[in-house]
């Protein structure tokens, strides 16, 4: 979600995570108690989250695919 | 759950826990995502749309708080039925995930609630932002359209009626009890400032002991009413230096979770917060026409509910389209003209400057935000 350039291919990633939602006017810049994992956190957190996906494989509905592909 | 491909891969929405997760390409793959056309050629920098809009549902609201963002009045405009739901049918087709509802008192609304099931049925996730005066048990019970409720709270006691007019603490109290009562996701909304900086303890002790599950941190807009009153709420500069040690230590002395908004953001890469983590849990700063953008009661699209120019009109699929893919310059090239101490700042591309709309009030919307601590001490 920023400019950093992301590995796109290769092994399966999970390259961020935005948790919660926003009810608010302005967007969330910062969660606090997610930053306070800090980097060692966020790597653990990126490898079960991939873990838990693959394993899962849950049902996925494709949205605001470019026009003429995708499902909606 | 939804998935909408991006350049890197896909976001994938969670029910439980809430979140949005960015997906690699193979990851995405992986989950059942065919290759994307968006999957062609190089990063455009940007995602295809916003994961949130904000829909100023109305400028409608008879509370006349004095710092309004918006300046609500009672008879202010408002989106009607049809083109709420016309928003809607725009915002899906791009796959929004989030919707915020709030504007003026959106709960004044007659169609609130009928925006909110059309949105669910769109597959959007409708959230509200309320200042809870009106709330009895019965829109409480209704308000479980929603995902996440926050109530307006910018202090307790007399705080409250300082910072806002009128003494209005006891009501907001009595709808997080009752929102509480029929859900778990509710929260506190506190806009803060330099007078009730010492005192955010005490909201975080409130939400504590309600049981709510966050408290939001807001900054002071400098729009509608809130210009005026901008100067005298804005942060000064020791404590916008001192806000994040804060709020971390409230979040661990209350053991509650605590966010802070988009206009923040200076205020936590000034302490040099660790990059990587900052990037996978998406701590950013001004975010308009990428991550967020707003919906007008005049229908007006723009990049953030406090400033920046229209950049379509919501009701014409074409000029919403061509919006999300090349326009929202005004925000999204802060960036890449950005002047010290901004340019060599190393959390640039995550902080992109700070708030837009600060800078605008302080005389220059391309200058860096000057509540930032780090362009406080660079001015000097």
């Amino acid at each position: 979600m920023t400019n950093e350039r992301p590995k796109v291919e290769g092994r399966p990633r999970i390259l961020g995570i935005r948790p919660g939602v926003n009810p608010n006017s302005s967007s969330l810049g910062v969660d606090i108690t997610f930053l306070l994992l800090g980097g060692t956190g966020s790597l653990a957190l990126s490898f079960l989250m991939s873990a838990w996906l693959r394993g899962r494989k849950p049902a996925v509905v494709e949205v605001g695919a470019p026009k003429g592909e995708g499902q909606e | 759950m939804k998935i909408r491909a991006e350049w890197f891969g896909a976001l994938l929405e969670l029910e439980r826990p809430r979140a949005l997760v960015s997906l690699n390409r193979t990851l995405a793959r992986k989950l059942g995502l065919s290759d994307s056309p968006r999957w062609r050629g190089d990063d455009p920098g940007r995602l295809s749309a916003p994961t949130e809009v904000h829909l100023v549902i109305s400028r409608r609201c008879s509370a006349g708080c004095k710092g309004c963002y918006v300046s609500a009045v009672p008879h202010g405009p408002a989106l009607s039925l049809e083109q709420a739901k016309a928003a809607v049918d725009q915002l899906a087709a791009h796959g929004i995930f989030h919707m915020a509802l709030g504007g003026g008192e959106a709960l004044d609304l007659e169609h609130l609630f009928e925006v909110a099931d059309y949105a669910r049925s769109k597959g959007i996730l409708p959230n509200l932002t309320t200042s809870g005066l009106g709330m009895d048990e019965e829109t409480a019970r209704r308000c479980r359209v929603f995902g996440q409720i926050n109530v307006s709270v910018d202090g307790v006691g007399e705080d409250y009626r300082r910072a806002r007019g009128y003494d209005g603490f006891d009501r907001a109290v009595r709808a997080l009890e009752l929102l509480r009562a029929t859900r778990r996701e509710v929260g506190i909304n506190c806009v803060v400032t330099r007078h009730n900086f010492e005192s955010l303890g005490e909201i975080v002790a409130l939400a504590r002991r309600l049981r709510l599950n966050e408290v939001e941190l807001l900054r002071f807009k400098p729009s509608g009413r809130g210009l005026e009153q901008w100067r005298e709420n804005d942060l000064s500069v020791e404590q916008a230096r001192a806000l994040y040690p804060r709020v971390r230590w409230l979040s661990v002395r209350h053991r509650m979770r605590l966010k802070l908004d988009c206009s923040f953001a200076p205020m936590v890469f000034f302490h040099r917060p660790s990059r990587a983590a900052a990037r996978f849990f998406g701590v950013v700063g001004c975010q308009g026409g990428n991550l967020l953008a707003s919906v007008l009661p005049e229908g007006d699209l723009t990049g953030c509910s406090f400033g920046g120019p229209r950049e379509a009109s919501i009701f014409e699929p074409r000029e919403v389209a061509a919006a999300f893919e090349g326009g929202f310059q005004s925000f999204r090239d802060f960036a890449r003209r950005a002047p010290e101490p901004c340019r060599s700042c190393r959390y640039l591309s995550l902080c992109n400057g700070g708030c837009r709309v600060v800078s605008k009030a302080a005389g220059d919307w391309w200058q860096p935000d000057p509540g930032c601590p780090t362009v406080a001490a660079h001015s000097r």
